[in-house]
Order: structure tokens, then C-alpha cells, then sequence
């Protein structure tokens, strides 16, 4: 990754952290917030494959803890999980797809959330299942849904050099 | 040979980094790097407390430009003046009932007869409930204000939560009714009546635990902060009324579920009392 890919994936990062902390924070459906943070991982993973999306997913999941009274390093934890996972279910689609941003957003999201609070749980932190999941996946994947072809552009933008580097070519019709 | 080179590089990397996060949480939970991790969630809080405020700034003038476009969009063209006069007239209405709201909160702070002779610092929420898994509030006060970790938090009626980060300019709180949330508590008239109270969540009630089966509770019947040695709230501080009790017939403990006595979804103002464990 070159200094200027740095730059450009910091910039999206930057974007999306306080576009959540700013804006979305303050959306409430049923008491639940969107939480566009699991696009990053998602849309890397898209484009980027298996190890950009962990790498993202980790790197954007750590900016998040920052701000989050969750445990500290949880979200990169899930958001690594999920970008590889995106990536590697989606190495052998074809990636041009117009359906396949929407599809994976809605599959990142409902993984993100449900993972998210299951290790919660499970590295000690009981009250994180005592929350209504399910309004929290709708809301969160509606939101997600809605942004993801936007968000696979940005992060397309950002990788560009990931673009070329063992994708098929029919990857480039997504980066356009 | 290269090719399974290559395959397995994914992998290595997600190993690497699931083990990584899994360090970063173990250590985040336990002692020295926990106060790292706080550090650094402190400063990078106040570095981002400037771009909350500037797109805060941004987003609240779109917002009501485009609420009054909406509206513009349905006024017919002949009564567009009054109708516009009806909106202002709303307008005017609404901002008067939250002001009088705000005052009512703010000059209620001023009167909290239950912290006695405890210093309080008054505070602004500029954030509720930053993420979906846990019941906080973000507060525009900090460690410069004199807020520190684990001081009691009140609003006018009694206890909202207690201090779990303190940044420079800004602290979250965690609300009583987050499911880490566990307060001893006193109740009733009879000495030795005590309880913990616990949260269920956001948006949900708290129930009330170790109260021994067949004591007398009433719906309405007020628990209070317990201020007993080593607790981490003062005493006497109310923390939720008796929804319903019910006595478990298989059950050694009564089943109580209680309504937080301050309306923790419309918060607005709060008081950070200094006060910790060892304050007499």
C-alpha cells in the first residue's frame, strides 16, 4: 500500500466514523442507532478480498473503539471477522454485479451485529445480549442497505491499488 | 507452490489479527493497559470533540432546512403567509416549551436534597447511547470540570448512572439502566431491607435482587442508594419506584420490577457529584 492509498483509506475511515458519531448516533428507530462502521469491512472485503477486508475490518473497528463504551478492541474483532468472510464468499462471484453490494451488506450487517454481541458475551460482557437484537439488526441493516453501493465506491476509491491484485477483471466494472 | 503460498496469506493474516483483538480486549479488561486504552479513548474524545461540535453545527441547520422544504412543498400558494405565520408562531411555540423544559431541568439541579453538602458539577448530555450494546450518555464535562472516574451522576428526581470514562472536556456515563449496571439499594421502613438493583438494558425496567421471598413490597415503594462501606454511590439517593412484585413459589426471592425515577430517555441536563468510596 503506498502512502497515498494510506492517506485515502484514513480519509474514508475518517469519514465514516464521524458521519456515525455525528449523524447516525442521533437516528432512532425503537431505540436502535445504524452502525455504517461494518460497511468499511464489507465493502474492502468486496473489492479488496480476504485480507483487505480482515485488515480493514480490524483497522476501522479500532478507530470505532475509540468512542465506544464497549470493550475496547471488540469491533476490530468482528470487523476483521467479517471482512474475511465477505472476501472470501465472494472470491469466486462475479464482483461487477450490481446486486452484490446490496447482498453482502445486508449479510455483513446481520453477522456484525449478531457476533458483535455474542463475543461480547462471551468475553465476559452478559449485558450485551440483553438488548433487543433483532430491532438493532433491522435497523442497522436498513441504513446499511441503503448505503452500501455508495460505500463500495468510497472504499473502491481508497483501494485502488488492491483493485488489480488478483481480482477478476470484471472487478474493474464495480470500481467505475 | 507459490499458488498455496499465496492462499494461505489470507488466513495467516486473519490469525494474526483475530489474536491481535483478542490481546487488545484480554489487556483492555485488566488493570495497566486498561488505564492505556483510557488514555487514549480520553484523547482521541477531546481531538474529535471540535468535529462534533462543527458538523453538529452543519447538520442542525440542514436538517431544519430541509424539515421547512418538506413543509414549504405542501402550503398552497394563496395562504403561503399565514401559513408560514402558523409555522413561526409553532416554531416559536416548541422553542419557548424547550426552553421552559431545559430551565425546569437546570433549576431543578439546583435543588438535589439528597447529596446534602456534596459538591456537584452541572452538565450538559450532548450524546445518548453511542452504541446499541450499552445504555450511556456522552456529558460536555470532564476531568478539567473536576468529574472523575466513577463519581454518581444525578438529574432533578434522583440517580442517572456513574462516571466509567473521563476525558478532558467530556465523560460518558453509564446509565443505571445498562445491563452492567448492579446498585445496592435500601427500601421500606424496616432495618436490614436491602436489595441490589440491576439494569436490563436500554428502554427497559430494572429489577431489584436478594429481596428474600414473602417481604412486604408495594407497588410505588422508593429504593434508594444503600451508601453502605465499599459502595459506589452515597447514600440515600432515590434509584426507582415498584412497578409490580410478585412472591416465587418455588422461588427464595421476591420478583420486583422497578421504573428508574428519572426519565432517562429525555435527559438533558445532569449534576456529576463529587463524591467517591472513600468521601465520608
Amino acid at each position: 500500500m503506498t502512502a497515498s492509498d494510506a492517506a485515502r483509506v484514513s480519509l474514508v475511515v475518517f469519514l465514516f466514523v464521524t458521519v456515525q458519531q455525528t449523524l447516525m448516533v442521533e437516528i432512532r428507530v425503537g431505540g436502535a442507532h445504524p452502525d455504517i462502521i461494518w460497511l468499511l469491512p464489507m465493502a474492502a472485503g468486496l473489492v479488496g478480498g480476504p485480507a483487505r477486508g480482515a485488515t480493514m475490518g480490524f483497522g476501522s473497528g479500532l478507530v470505532a473503539d475509540l468512542f465506544l463504551p464497549t470493550p475496547f478492541g471488540l469491533s476490530a474483532l468482528v470487523g476483521c471477522l467479517v471482512g474475511f468472510g465477505v472476501g472470501l464468499a465472494t472470491v469466486a462471484l462475479d464482483r461487477s454485479s450490481w446486486w452484490l453490494p446490496t447482498v453482502s451488506s445486508v449479510v455483513a450487517s446481520v453477522a456484525s451485529v449478531v457476533l458483535y454481541g455474542l463475543l461480547g458475551y462471551l468475553l465476559g460482557q452478559p449485558q450485551m445480549l440483553h438488548v433487543d437484537l433483532t430491532r438493532i439488526v433491522v435497523v442497522v441493516t436498513a441504513m446499511n442497505v441503503l448505503l452500501a453501493v455508495p460505500a463500495t465506491r468510497l472504499v473502491a476509491w481508497a483501494l485502488p491499488s488492491a483493485s488489480t491484485e488478483g481480482m477478476p477483471t470484471s472487478t474493474a466494472g464495480l470500481l467505475r | 507452490m507459490a499458488k498455496a503460498r499465496r492462499s494461505r496469506r489470507p488466513r495467516t493474516t486473519l490469525v494474526i489479527l483475530v489474536l491481535v483483538s483478542v490481546t487488545i480486549i484480554t489487556l483492555d479488561a485488566r488493570g495497566g493497559f486498561g488505564r492505556l486504552t483510557s488514555g487514549v479513548k480520553s484523547v482521541a474524545s477531546d481531538a474529535f470533540a471540535p468535529v462534533r461540535s462543527a458538523v453538529d453545527g452543519v447538520i442542525e441547520p440542514v436538517g431544519s432546512f430541509l424539515a421547512g422544504s418538506v413543509h414549504y412543498g405542501a402550503v398552497r400558494q394563496q395562504n403561503q403567509k399565514l401559513r408560514d405565520e402558523i409555522n413561526r408562531l409553532k416554531l416559536q411555540g416548541a422553542q419557548a416549551s424547550q426552553a421552559e423544559a431545559a430551565m425546569k431541568q437546570l433549576s431543578a439541579l439546583l435543588h438535589l436534597p439528597w447529596i446534602g453538602s456534596l459538591q456537584s458539577v452541572p452538565s450538559q448530555v450532548v450524546n445518548y447511547n453511542t452504541s446499541n450494546f450499552a445504555s450511556t450518555i456522552d456529558i460536555n464535562t470532564g476531568r478539567d470540570n473536576g468529574v472523575q472516574l466513577g463519581m454518581p451522576v444525578v438529574a432533578a428526581g434522583g440517580l442517572v448512572g456513574k462516571v466509567v470514562q473521563a476525558n478532558h472536556h467530556t465523560s460518558t456515563v453509564r446509565l443505571i439502566t445498562d445491563g452492567a449496571s448492579t446498585i445496592g439499594a435500601v427500601f421500606g421502613t424496616a432495618p436490614g431491607s436491602f436489595a441490589t438493583v440491576t439494569g436490563q438494558g436500554s428502554g427497559r425496567p430494572l429489577v431489584a435482587g436478594l429481596v428474600p421471598a414473602g417481604t412486604t413490597v408495594s407497588p410505588g415503594e422508593l429504593f434508594s442508594t444503600s451508601g453502605l462501606n465499599g459502595a459506589v454511590f452515597p447514600a440515600a439517593i432515590p434509584i426507582a419506584r415498584v412497578i409490580r412484585a410478585r412472591g416465587g413459589v418455588n422461588s427464595a426471592q421476591e420478583s420486583i420490577v422497578l421504573q428508574p425515577v428519572v426519565d432517562l430517555s429525555h435527559l438533558r441536563y445532569v449534576a456529576v457529584v463529587q463524591w467517591g468510596p472513600s468521601t465520608p
